[in-house]
């Protein structure tokens, strides 16, 4: 494909800054620009960011957008009037769910509010069952009803979910097509065209996000690519996914719902392809911003997946299964507010004080201390060189704070009390690292933490510690590198097929049959998206247990099954995996098949990540010291270093304080940063 | 020390290292229960979630027990560890130790529930304990699964294991081991789980050491013991946020199953006296013949669950959490039954006891209480052959209901019981595949929740039909004595068990139901109760009954009867002028007069 662009740029849009990355494939450079985020037209923020930095759509081959308007339109509820057309006897699936109570002794527990109420949803007499036979047909006078329903509720969207219509598709289809065809403006969304695995709730609230976001999604995309377009933007319009691979635009008008996690999914790729660059394929993501820390395991260069996450939380909100990137995320950054509780214990966060009124320090009108003002206050942030310097932070006032509604309640001096609630965020952050790794059978001492997010630099020597990680690496650019990390994505999609089978038994020739149908639809599917078959990869695998069971443990599969061997070893790396997750196994037992499951990846040229140096101007220092106060060791000297300023191949060691434009790294006594080829910060964990 | 920036460490936990602890603490516990539920092999466990996890110290006092896992047993691994410590002594125990118990003397509740733990040892000296319990599907007795609602004594139930230690310095001993293989039915099941549990309690006890190591015996145990006073301060200044006082409530069961017809009564008082909680269990019903009893572990878990909901919802269940709860329970009543009353369904009367205390303290608080849940299990238990994978199986399953409505709003639909917290259904299309079964209708059921200014929420209906022979086992509760309605909230629905032959029109009702045999084809059909409304129903505004008709929630007759809305089937709108007149004639003398005045079986004559 010709192109006559030589500019990639990708736009990740955050809760406060909408951040662009732009590289230049001929100068092989690399720009930055931030603008405040617009929550209510985002393209607006998208387009400043343009304007600011200068950048021609014309010039662009490609562009890269991750954006958080499809869980905003769930969030907000601005979504379609959806209509949901099920199984006769199964219309109130939807609002039944799964009946349980995540949130478990509160007497005032709220369900999920359905998004299509009872009201809307409909349903046609047919059956068909696990094996896929039909057990009642679907007659024609169905589909005209239900049809004639649907008209009368004047609709914008439909949702289709049948039982067991993952095994056999052909009635959802028949009621798809009737609908696209009597009422072409209207957004119809099938199950299995969505996804093809059973557990009807999961998979009806799954087709049920898609219908309810498709229009806002559509006309979104619309509103930014128009603009591009008319600046004589001629390249490809590429949409991160929520598993951290890139679609069309024309796709993600389709499969709304596979952007869901659009935004976060980015830095996380960027840390696995930096990883791969400097030779560490085993790394923790850790991202850190205002509000919230996110991190995510990345093992042998691929990023944790999960199949299944809850759109506004796991309390009260949606199940959506359709593969993500496995980010666990907390309640702890910058803005997160310390309290104390009535049992007079010290607690930071989940409630932040955002960018409004923000931290004490930002003396907007905030009362409440935060992690900020905790970090400030002990001297590791600096008053005057907040965000570059674009305005000075009230070091008095966060005192104030932190002693009146800390300090004196727990009887601890203002730095003990500072102190405290940098420590408690960094407890609870490093609980999500454990989750992701101790909890899941991984040892975080082999692993490398790629540290970014605005705050993540500050924090990440405290939980490397806690967790007795050796190694973080701080990017270069860390407050931008999850738009960064959108450049170096592929395309991807994911398929899977329930098919419970019994393992013994089973010929190599039946595995392959399993995978060849699911292949073929994978390679269909991406050809649509415009992308040359040669260079598609499609990866096998299978959600395995053991026989009695319900969880699975997911199991690669090579391609070819031929040998007789293969189908032992598949057996042994159930095994195997099953004990590295859970401690233990039953190699003596019947395994069974569960999901086939086919992931195809459309490789896309991406930048060198080795050309990815900042070429920004180095802002002058104003001081090259300070006092900085630190638990079990009082007032140390610091020295502080310009981040521009550094060289490759010059070394630090902690104590010390690195600052750059919006983001500040902190060396504990003991730590020993290098700065490598790639302009990293490559630090050795202290007091090991 | 290893952290050059960790504080010198004192011989008292600082206020954050006690935070990290207690944080540390909940993290192993909850990362118990996660590998539990993932690595059992009954649907029982993973999706019905009937399993706790827990820590406990060296003197069997609970230290963290997490949110998820079955909230019946919040605060009773504490009975069955005090077991090991009275028999072995706390120096009994050696590291590799596996301990097992479902001792109905002990843990008080149906044989099922099996208990695991194993004493965690740092630097040679025993630190505490891991626990789980989980629900096996089988622990021998008169029928496959249990759960007989005819029993007399836990003899027909099973196999009572009291305090065994199935490893000893990490060796299974292999004539325990043998007598567990030829007494229950699905060993390989069981087992299975049993290994699950024992995994869970190698982890936390791998964990536990690295905590210790990591900060030392004396900061651990004093972040502990600290962290319970934290606890207890939060648990009293939320008591203290009810008036002090007495407040009593009186409901009943419809009868144990054996004594048919007679009601059971369940009568609470709690006391509030600044910052202590005290449950008075002295007048509750003698215990019973049949299999709805339950051991003192119990009652007293029902009280500690009751608090939870009452003043502790966002605290950890732990030993400061229930240090300003007392609970009166003399030996003897249905909820601290003496040995060998049968139990099988043990944890029905323990929802209606929950509620009762809340019912109880609703006159202290009415801004705080529900009106009553579909309170009933609602359970079936089904086993068979199936034929198409030559193998025997075992459906339990819990169904969903109603739950009160609120101050403030309607009661949710369909949602587990107050003894359930974050338990799944089994999704039809994975009961499809697991068993020869076939689900004909799932759907909220019309007219069920309790009418009110607020109404309660649905019950459910599900019907299965029979794809292979089979045997069934199921209890409807709480026919007599509804779901009730606070603040002239009317009463909801009770739930049913019918059963449709196959080729026959009749329908058979059930209550109480053990071994029925059911061939292929043979329709079973359940329908679980709703929640009871808050407020006169009378003033519920006409446009929100309008649209609960629409919604199919409430029928027009329902509407007219009970809400005094007319509404116009043709168009659905209401008619606000036979609206009107409805409500301030007849039917508010009508309603008035037919309201139930009181939940006290008392009042009832014996039925047969």
């Amino acid at each position: 494909m010709a192109f006559n662009g030589t500019l990639r740029t990708a736009i990740d849009i955050g809760g406060t800054f909408t951040d662009l990355a732009s590289y230049d494939v001929v100068t092989r450079s690399v720009r930055f620009e931030k603008a405040l985020s617009t929550p209510a037209a985002l393209d607006e923020g998208v387009l400043e960011c343009f304007d600011k930095g200068s950048i021609d759509p014309a010039a662009m081959e490609l562009f890269i957008h991750g954006s958080t308007v499809a869980i905003n339109t769930i969030v907000q509820r601005t979504g379609a009037r959806t209509a949901l057309v099920t199984t006769a006897g199964f219309a109130d699936v939807y609002e039944i769910g799964r009946a349980n109570r995540p949130d478990t002794y509160n007497l005032f527990f709220e369900k999920p509010a359905p998004l299509v109420p009872a009201t809307m949803r409909f349903s046609v007499r047919e059956r068909v069952v696990p094996d896929g036979r039909v057990l009642v047909a679907l007659k024609p006078t169905a589909i005209a009803r239900v049809l004639k329903q649907i008209k009368a509720q004047n609709v914008q969207a439909v949702a289709v979910c049948l039982l067991h219509a993952y095994a056999n598709p052909k009635h959802e289809a028949a009621i798809g097509r009737a609908i696209r065809r009597a009422l072409p403006d209207v957004f119809v969304t099938l199950s299995h065209e969505i996804l093809r695995e059973y557990r009807e709730y999961e998979r009806t609230s799954t087709t049920v996000l898609n219908a309810y976001v498709g229009h806002q999604v559509s006309s979104y995309l619309r509103a930014i690519e128009r603009p591009l377009r008319a600046r004589s933007f001629n390249g490809r319009f590429l949409i991160m996914q929520s598993n951290g691979g890139v679609m069309t635009a024309k796709r993600a008008v389709q499969v709304p719902v596979a952007m869901m996690e659009s935004g976060p999914a980015g830095g996380i790729i960027g840390a696995a392809e930096l990883g791969k660059l400097i030779g560490e394929q085993d790394v923790i993501a850790f991202d850190m911003g205002g509000t919230t820390a996110k991190t995510c395991l990345i093992e042998n260069g691929l990023p944790k997946m999960t199949d299944q996450y809850y759109i506004g939380g796991y309390r009260d909100g949606y199940p959506m299964r359709i593969p993500a990137v496995d980010i666990i995320e907390v309640g702890a950054g910058g803005g997160s507010i310390a309290w104390i509780d009535a049992g007079g214990a010290l607690k930071v966060g989940p409630k932040s004080a955002g960018s409004s009124p923000g931290p004490v320090c930002y003396a907007r009108g905030g009362i409440e201390p935060t992690v900020t003002d905790a970090n400030l206050v002990t001297g590791r942030l600096n008053p005057t060189r907040f965000l570059g310097g674009e305005f000075d932070l009230d070091t008095a006032g966060a005192q104030a704070a932190i002693e009146e509604r800390i300090g004196r309640p727990l009887h601890m001096k203002v730095l003990e009390a500072a102190c405290g609630i940098i420590r408690i965020a960094d407890a609870r952050m490093s609980f999500a690292v454990r989750a992701i790794t101790l909890q899941r059978g991984y040892d975080p001492r082999r692993f490398t933490m790629v540290a970014f997010g605005g705050a993540g630099p500050l924090h990440a020597m405290a939980i490397a510690r806690e967790l007795h990680i050796p190694r973080v690496i701080i990017p270069p650019q860390p407050g931008h590198f999850s738009a960064l990390g959108m450049l170096l994505t592929d395309l991807r999609q994911d398929f899977v097929q329930t098919r419970v089978t019994d393992l013994t038994g089973l010929t190599a020739v039946q595995i392959n049959e399993g995978f060849g149908s699911i292949e073929m639809q994978a390679r269909a599917s991406i050809a649509r998206e415009g992308h040359a078959a040669e260079a598609v990869a499609l990866l096998r695998s299978m959600d395995m247990r053991y026989l009695g069971q319900e969880y699975t443990v997911r199991v690669s599969v090579a391609d070819d099954l031929s040998d007789p061997d293969t189908l032992a070893m598949l057996r042994q790396r159930f095994d195997v995996t099953y004990d590295l997750r859970y401690g233990h196994s039953s190699p003596e037992q019947p395994v069974q098949i569960v999901n086939f499951r086919v992931t195809a990846i459309g490789r896309v040229d991406k930048p060198d990540l080795a050309s990815l140096q900042d070429k920004r101007i180095p802002v002058t220092s104003t001081s090259r010291e300070r006092l900085v106060y630190f638990e079990g060791h009082g007032h140390l000297h610091c020295p502080v270093v310009q981040r521009a300023e550094i060289a490759e191949g010059s070394v630090i060691v902690g104590p010390a304080i690195i600052e750059e434009y919006a983001s500040t790294t902190m060396l504990y006594p003991g730590d020993r940063a290098l700065v490598n080829k790639y302009g990293c910060l490559v630090i050795e964990t202290g007091g090991q | 020390m290893r952290d050059a920036v960790m504080p010198l460490l004192r011989q008292r936990a600082d206020p954050i290292t006690v935070e990290v602890i207690g944080n540390s603490l909940a993290a192993i516990a909850e990362e118990m229960t996660v590998n539990l539920a993932r690595t059992a092999h009954s649907t029982i466990v993973y999706e019905v979630q009937d399993f706790c996890t827990g820590l406990l110290d060296a003197e069997g006092r609970l230290v963290a027990q997490p949110g998820a896992g079955l909230p019946l047993f919040v605060g009773d691994l504490d009975a069955a560890v005090g077991d090991g410590l009275a028999l072995y002594g706390p120096d009994g125990f050696a590291p590799g130790d596996v301990i097992l118990t479902n001792h109905t003397g002990t843990c008080g509740q149906h044989l099922n529930n099996i208990v695991v733990y194993t004493p965690a040892f740092f630097e040679g000296k025993l630190i505490g304990f891991p626990a789980t319990r989980a629900h096996w599907t089988d622990v021998g007795g008169r029928l496959a699964g249990g759960f007989l609602t005819d029993a007399e004594t836990s003899f027909e139930e099973g196999i009572q294991l009291r305090t065994l230690k199935v490893y000893k310095h990490g060796a299974p001993d292999e004539e325990l081991f043998r007598i567990l293989r030829h007494n229950i039915r699905h060993p390989e099941a069981s087992f299975g789980d049993l290994h699950a549990q024992i995994a869970a309690c190698r982890m936390a006890e791998r964990r536990l050491q690295e905590l210790y190591a990591r900060y030392g015996a004396d900061i651990v145990g004093d972040a502990i013991a600290t962290g319970w006073d934290q606890t207890e301060r939060m648990v009293q200044a939320a008591i203290r946020t009810y008036p002090n006082g007495r407040y009593v409530a009186e409901s009943f069961l419809d009868d144990d199953g054996v004594d048919l017809g007679r009601p059971v009564p369940i009568r609470v008082s709690v006391i509030v006296e600044d910052g202590s909680l005290t449950v008075d269990f002295s007048k509750m019903s003698p215990q019973v013949r049949g299999p709805i009893n339950s051991g003192s572990a119990a009652g007293r878990s029902a009280a500690r669950l009751a608090l939870k909901y009452l003043v502790a919802p966002n605290v950890m269940a732990n030993h400061g959490c229930f240090r300003p709860l007392k609970t009166i329970l003399p030996e003897g009543t249905l909820i601290s039954a003496r040995e060998p009353a049968a139990m099988s369904w043990w944890q029905t009367p323990i929802l209606t006891v929950i509620d009762t205390i809340l019912l109880a303290m609703s006159k202290a608080r009415p801004d705080r209480i529900p009106a009553g849940h579909y309170s009933d299990i609602s359970a079936m238990l089904l086993t068979g052959w199936d034929s198409r994978t030559h193998r025997a199986y075992t459906n339990i399953e819990p169904v969903a209901g109603g739950w009160g409505a609120r101050p403030h709003g309607d009661g949710p639909n369909a949602t587990y019981t107050i003894g359930h917290g974050d338990t799944f259904n089994i999704p039809v299309e994975v009961l499809e595949t697991r068993y020869p079964l076939h689900v004909e209708r799932y759907a909220l059921r019309c007219d069920s929740g309790g009418p009110g200014q607020y109404r309660g929420g649905l019950g459910l209906e599900r019907i299965y039909r029979m794809l292979d022979n089979g045997m069934f086992n199921g209890l409807s509760e709480r026919s007599k004595c509804l779901p009730w309605g606070l603040k002239n909230g009317l009463p909801g629905k009770s739930g049913s068990i019918a059963l449709k032959r196959h080729g026959q029109v009749k329908l058979e009702h059930f209550q109480k139901i053990t071994g029925l045999k059911l061939k292929r084809g043979d329709l079973l059909m359940f329908a679980t109760g709703g929640g009871g409304g808050y407020g006169d129903p009378l003033t519920r505004p006409p446009e929100r009954v309008a649209e609960d008709v629409r919604m199919g929630y409430v029928s027009i007759e329902k509407a007219r009867q009970s809400y005094g809305v007319v509404i116009d089937p043709r168009t659905g709108v209401v008619d606000l002028t036979r609206t009107k007149a409805l409500r301030s004639g007849s039917l508010r003398r009508n309603l008035v007069r037919k309201r139930p005045a009181t939940t006290k079986a008392t009042s009832r004559k014996r039925l047969n």
